[in-house]
């Protein structure tokens, strides 16, 4: 029996998208096993111009955020605003599964590349269209950011300390977040064609994605709640960093042995939650000075011992460090031409097993030819022709 | 015609607290049946007190617990609308063997225990195949199912640590701050569905059923590929920036008219600064040939911040999002809490889950799903079960039970609809 294709193997995606959110969503796609063949217009994904860059120098090849989001995908080169590019295109859709885009609503239709228009010739053709605000409603031709998105969601809003400023949660987490969203949103659509034959369009907008980390507050608000406020963290200083500390009832008298005072076990201050909640002040105090002269990492391991949960503040360095990503090996090294082999975050999930697939992220156009001449038959000379035309 | 995506599938839910029945609820909402199952013994922790203190009362419905207070309290009703609830003494040899039988009419399993707590129960994944060689089995657990610390536990919060996402959190340059929000938890929520389809493609491919392993840790970290890379490519660890930007400015949030009103702005090229200048009217300031290109007016930001302060101070939030996007520049409201809920973008996308209540007589808005799909719309959402709402119709309807087994079931301990936990952290 010849090897069954096995999870998205038998998929070829047309990832047009570019930044962030759509090509993690593609990434995702392409690391479960499918063929991603990313179209970058001639200058490259706009992300290919955003740091972090090897050695702080920009380039296209150097930009550590395209190296990671665009792993396990081929690159073509293609301007859609030439009648040739967009026609090359349409013959790639008709191929295609699934269609990836991030353009600005009403784009793919300008090129006579919308939705009705592709699916005609291949109506199980999935299209995600994936944006900061979605296809329809009154910020649908807003521009946006990480920032932007945070603080419409009412994300940013209550994090931060209470005299100061709404802080924005580090690095692009919403704009992450709508890709992992959207990978799921496409797993959806494929469930249903795979049941149908049906093809269909997705709508995905960030401001969308990023409001579902709303449910909770809210509800609490609808309810008679006040909105949620900014607080301070309840993060104690440790040698090497900072960490969370809550202790279970059952692990108290365990945890005074551990930190060299019995007596607490016994002080009324502290005798159950009730107590410590009342007297948390005191009790800072006194885990305080105790952490103060800990490592982080092993505090961590020496609360969830006796079942009580703690939770250090690991940076990028300490991730590294982590026993637990080091026993699964989490980080799976990647060669690149500029950057030589670097460890990368690996899988975020595996099924029956099978290994998380992660080649590096394709040079700008290095699939041309491959993609052009043998998957749409285009010999050698038609090439140079769109070459010269602008198409490629 | 309305089909869901997912009609046919049932999927056993024994997630508890966030991710997991994030997970489910949205799922229900995509057409499949989801049976969630508790002990009553214990319950989803996030049912709370079986008579809640004063100070909890506003977590419930019109600041009232009312008869039930388990059934109604935002953290349990907020995540488990469009699931059927039934209960289930999983440590009584009665239970298990009810589990496996529901297990064998069950497509699916989704569980976001520590990793042994299955294992402990005598219900790990070879048992469960055995009932149902067929089934998909997600486990979404904080650590993954292998490791050294397979068996630790997390909350939202510490998720958020241990993964790394905290490091960079914080006012530029100064300690890592946690988000308040426990922002992991719909993140992996979200992605167990994509997880649980693919588990599914796997069945159609192979005929057989599978696990699929989930660290809800390694997912947070998977969000923070560029600081890694960061790392690895130039050795630089990243820390607290505040509301500023690695290369563009200006960048942050500025203070509105009003208490404590803000709206965030985002200037990432030439032509964005061109129409912030534009929006201001122009002022003298603005045209310093001190700001003319991008490197300059990142390092000269708090030059920037100043007046452009002065200037958003003097409007509303929305005013200056409305006039800055006018001008063609990344602008957003700080909104807050409930605000969300009646802003008009998300309403006129139809985000919300609008749902009358009957205990207080009122409609309210709970979150829909984030999805639009041009051939398989939402299913409109029901509320949360109350505990072991739905026994009868499950063990009866779906398993063959006749009144009296249930009845035993019921007299042994094994099912009820009433709470016999008396307080439950959460």
């Amino acid at each position: 029996m010849p090897d069954a294709p096995l999870l998205l193997s038998d998929l070829t995606v047309l990832d047009l998208s570019q930044g962030i959110s759509g090509p993690y969503c593609a990434k995702l796609l392409a690391g479960f096993g499918a063929r991603v063949i990313k179209v970058e217009p001639s200058r490259g994904d706009y992300a290919r111009g955003m740091g972090p860059f090897l050695g702080d120098l920009p380039g296209p090849e150097r930009s550590g955020l395209f190296l990671y989001l665009n792993t396990s995908k081929e690159s073509v080169t293609l301007n859609l605003d030439t009648p040739g590019g967009a026609s090359l295109l349409r013959r790639l859709a008709a191929q295609a599964d699934i269609i990836i885009e991030s353009f600005p609503p009403g784009q793919m239709e300008a090129w006579g590349l919308g939705h009705e228009s592709l699916a005609g010739a291949n109506p199980g053709l999935v299209h995600a269209s994936i944006t900061p605000f979605g296809q329809t409603g009154p910020y649908a031709h807003y521009l946006s950011s990480e920032i932007v998105i945070q603080a419409l969601s009412a994300l940013q809003y209550p994090v931060g300390l209470p005299d100061r400023e709404p802080l924005k949660i580090g690095g692009s987490p919403t704009l992450m977040t709508t890709g992992v969203s959207a990978f799921s949103a496409v797993m959806v659509a494929l469930h249903f064609r795979d049941l149908t034959g049906e093809g269909q369009h997705l709508d995905i907008s960030a401001i969308e994605c990023a409001a579902v980390s709303q449910i909770h507050a809210s509800v609490h608000a609808q309810f008679g709640g006040d909105n949620p406020m900014r607080r301070d963290s309840q993060l104690s200083r440790t040698k090497d960093g900072w960490i969370n500390v809550g202790i279970q009832d059952s692990s108290w008298v365990e945890f005074c042995d551990l930190i060299g005072q019995p007596e607490l076990a016994w002080d009324e201050r502290f005798l159950d939650m009730a107590a410590r909640r009342k007297n948390a002040k005191p009790l800072v105090e006194i885990l305080d000075v105790w952490l103060a002269d800990q490592e982080k990492e092993r505090v961590y391991h020496q609360l969830q011992a006796m079942r009580s949960i703690a939770g250090p503040v690991l940076t990028v360095a300490d991730l590294f460090e982590s026993p637990q990503y080091q026993a699964r090996a989490f980080f799976k090294t990647v060669d690149h031409p500029t950057t030589g082999p670097l460890p990368y975050p690996g899988a975020p999930f595996t099924v029956a097993g099978i290994p998380w697939r992660m080649e590096r992220a394709p040079l700008l156009g290095e699939h041309n030819e491959q993609v052009l001449c043998g998957g749409l038959g285009l010999t050698p000379p038609d090439l140079a022709r769109l070459r010269e035309a602008g198409a490629l | 015609m309305s089909r869901q995506a997912l009609s046919g599938l049932r999927i056993l839910d024994l997630t508890q607290v966030a991710a997991g029945p994030y997970s489910t609820f949205t799922l229900g909402f995509l057409g499949a049946e989801i049976i969630k199952v508790e002990s009553h013994k214990r319950g989803d922790s996030t049912r709370g007190h079986v008579v809640p203190p004063p100070h909890q009362f506003f977590t419930y419905p019109d600041g009232k617990p009312g008869p039930r207070p388990w059934d109604q309290r935002a953290d349990y009703v907020q995540r488990n609308r469009n699931k059927l609830g039934v209960t289930l003494d999983l440590t009584m040899p009665e239970g298990k063997a009810v589990f496996l039988r529901l297990v064998e009419r069950c497509d699916a399993l989704m569980e976001n225990f520590r990793a042994a707590v299955m294992e402990r129960w005598g219900l790990d994944f070879a048992t469960l195949l055995k009932a149902n060689p067929r089934l998909v089995y997600l486990k979404m657990s904080s650590q993954g199912n292998t490791g050294p610390e397979r068996n630790y536990g997390s909350l939202g919060y510490t998720m958020e640590n241990i993964a790394g996402l905290t490091s960079m959190t914080g006012y530029e340059g100064e300690r890592p701050l946690m988000t308040n929000e426990t922002y992991p938890d719909p993140v992996a929520g979200t992605l167990g569905i994509g997880g649980l389809l693919l588990g599914f493609r796997y069945l159609r491919q192979t005929g057989k059923g599978c696990f699929i392993d989930m660290s809800q840790r390694e997912v947070t970290t998977g969000l923070l590929g560029d600081a890694v890379m960061d790392y690895t490519m130039n050795g630089r660890i990243a820390g607290t920036m505040g509301n500023r930007h690695r290369a563009a400015a200006p960048h942050g949030v500025y203070p509105c008219a009003g208490d404590d009103e803000w709206v965030a702005i985002a200037v990432e090229n030439d032509a964005q600064w061109a129409g912030l200048c534009r929006a201001l009217g122009d002022p003298a300031w603005a045209h310093d040939p001190r700001f003319a290109d991008a490197a300059a007016r990142w390092r000269l930001q708090a030059d920037i911040d100043r007046p452009l302060g002065e200037w958003t101070r003097r409007l509303t939030k929305h005013d200056a999002m409305e006039r800055l996007q006018a001008a063609g520049v990344p602008a957003g409201a700080m909104l807050k809490g409930k605000e969300v809920i009646h802003d008009p973008h998300l309403t006129e996308r139809d985000f919300w889950d609008w749902n009358y209540t009957p205990a207080v007589g009122r409609a309210y808005a709970y979150v829909g799903i984030a999805w639009h799909y041009s051939k398989t719309p939402r299913r409109a959402g029901f509320p949360a079960p109350a505990l072991g709402e739905h026994n009868h119709q499950v063990f009866g309807g779906l398993l063959g039970m006749t009144e009296d087994e249930i009845a035993e079931l019921e007299r042994k301990g094994v099912i009820g609809t009433e709470p016999e936990w008396k307080t439950t952290p959460v």
